[in-house]
C-alpha cells in the first residue's frame, strides 16, 4: 500500500498564504512550526510537511477506511528526505522529493524509495487532469503487471479511496494532483 | 439565522476556493467540499479560518475533523453560536 501527495510550489504560493494568522497553528504541531521557522526556505518546509501529512493520511485511510480532516494530528518527524508520520496508533515512513517546481511525498508501511511517476499537465482544467492521470496510471499498471489496459478499471469507494480493479482483484494505488503536476503510485 | 441565510454565508466563504462551478451553482446542504466542489485540502484550512472570522468563533480539532461538507459546517457553526 502507498499514499502520495504532490504540491505545485507556484500554485501553492498563489492559492495559500501560510503566513495568515492561525494558519500554521491549525495544521502543524509546535515541533513542526519550530522546524518551519528554523528553515532556510520556510515555504518549502511548510509544503514538505503538508505533503507528508497528506501522503500519510491517504495511506492511513486505506488501512482504516474513513474520511476526516485532521492534519495537525499527523505528526511529522524528518531526517533529510526521509521521514516518519504518526497518527494515533498508525505510523508510516515517508520519502520526499523536492524540485524547484514541486514537492512530492510518498508514504509506505516500510521504508521505501519514492516510486511515484510524475505527470506534468498542459491543461489546468481539473477534469482533464484527472482523465490524463487515469490514462497514464492504467497504461503504467498494464505494463507493470502484463494486463490488458481494457481490463483495468479505476474505481473510488464511498470514502473516495481509489483502486485499480482487475476482474475482482483490487490493486492499491495512490493518485495526487495539484496545479500543473500530478503523480500516481502503484503499490 | 435561518438555514438559508447560513448556507448563503457559507457559499460566499467557499467561493474563492471552488474548482467545480457546476457543483457550486447547485450548492446545498448535501454538497461535499472535496468530492463535489473539488476544493484543495490545503484550502480547507482557509475555509475553517474564514468561518472562524465570519462568525467570530473558534474551531477545535474535533470540529475540524468533520469539516468536509456543507451539512457538517452548518452543524458546527450552529453548535458554536448556540454555545
Amino acid at each position: 500500500m502507498v499514499g502520495n501527495d504532490i504540491v505545485d510550489i507556484a500554485q501553492a504560493k498563489k492559492d495559500s498564504n501560510w503566513q495568515r494568522p492561525r494558519f500554521l497553528d491549525k495544521i502543524f504541531t509546535i515541533n513542526e512550526q519550530y522546524l518551519i521557522h528554523n528553515s532556510k526556505d520556510k515555504t518549502e518546509m511548510v509544503w514538505r510537511l503538508w505533503s507528508m501529512k497528506e501522503a500519510a493520511y491517504k495511506l492511513c485511510i486505506q488501512l482504516n477506511p474513513n474520511r476526516f480532516y485532521a492534519p495537525r494530528q499527523f505528526k511529522c518527524f524528518i531526517e533529510n528526505d526521509a521521514g516518519v508520520v504518526k497518527f494515533k496508533n498508525f505510523s508510516c515512513y515517508t520519502e520526499t522529493k523536492t524540485t524547484s517546481d514541486y514537492i512530492i511525498s510518498e508514504a509506505s508501511l516500510k521504508p521505501s524509495k519514492l516510486s511515484s511517476e510524475i505527470v506534468k499537465f498542459n491543461s489546468l482544467r481539473i477534469n482533464n487532469q484527472s482523465e490524463i492521470l487515469r490514462r497514464k496510471l492504467i497504461l503504467s499498471a498494464s505494463k507493470l503487471h502484463h494486463i490488458i489496459e481494457g481490463k483495468l478499471e479505476l474505481k473510488k469507494d464511498d470514502y473516495g479511496i481509489p483502486a485499480l480493479v482487475v476482474n475482482d482483484n483490487k490493486m492499491h494505488i495512490s493518485l495526487t494532483h495539484h496545479g500543473n503536476f500530478g503523480a500516481f503510485a502503484i503499490a | 439565522m435561518t438555514n438559508q441565510e447560513l448556507i448563503a454565508k457559507l457559499k460566499a466563504i467557499v467561493s474563492p476556493y471552488i474548482q467545480d462551478e457546476e457543483a457550486f451553482k447547485n450548492l446545498s446542504e448535501d454538497t461535499d467540499f472535496v468530492k463535489d466542489l473539488k476544493i484543495n485540502s490545503a484550502n480547507l484550512v482557509d475555509i475553517i479560518l474564514d468561518i472562524e472570522d465570519e462568525f467570530d468563533i473558534r474551531l477545535e480539532n474535533e470540529d475540524m475533523e468533520k469539516m468536509l461538507d456543507v451539512k457538517s459546517a452548518m452543524a458546527i457553526v450552529n453548535t458554536k453560536l448556540a454555545g
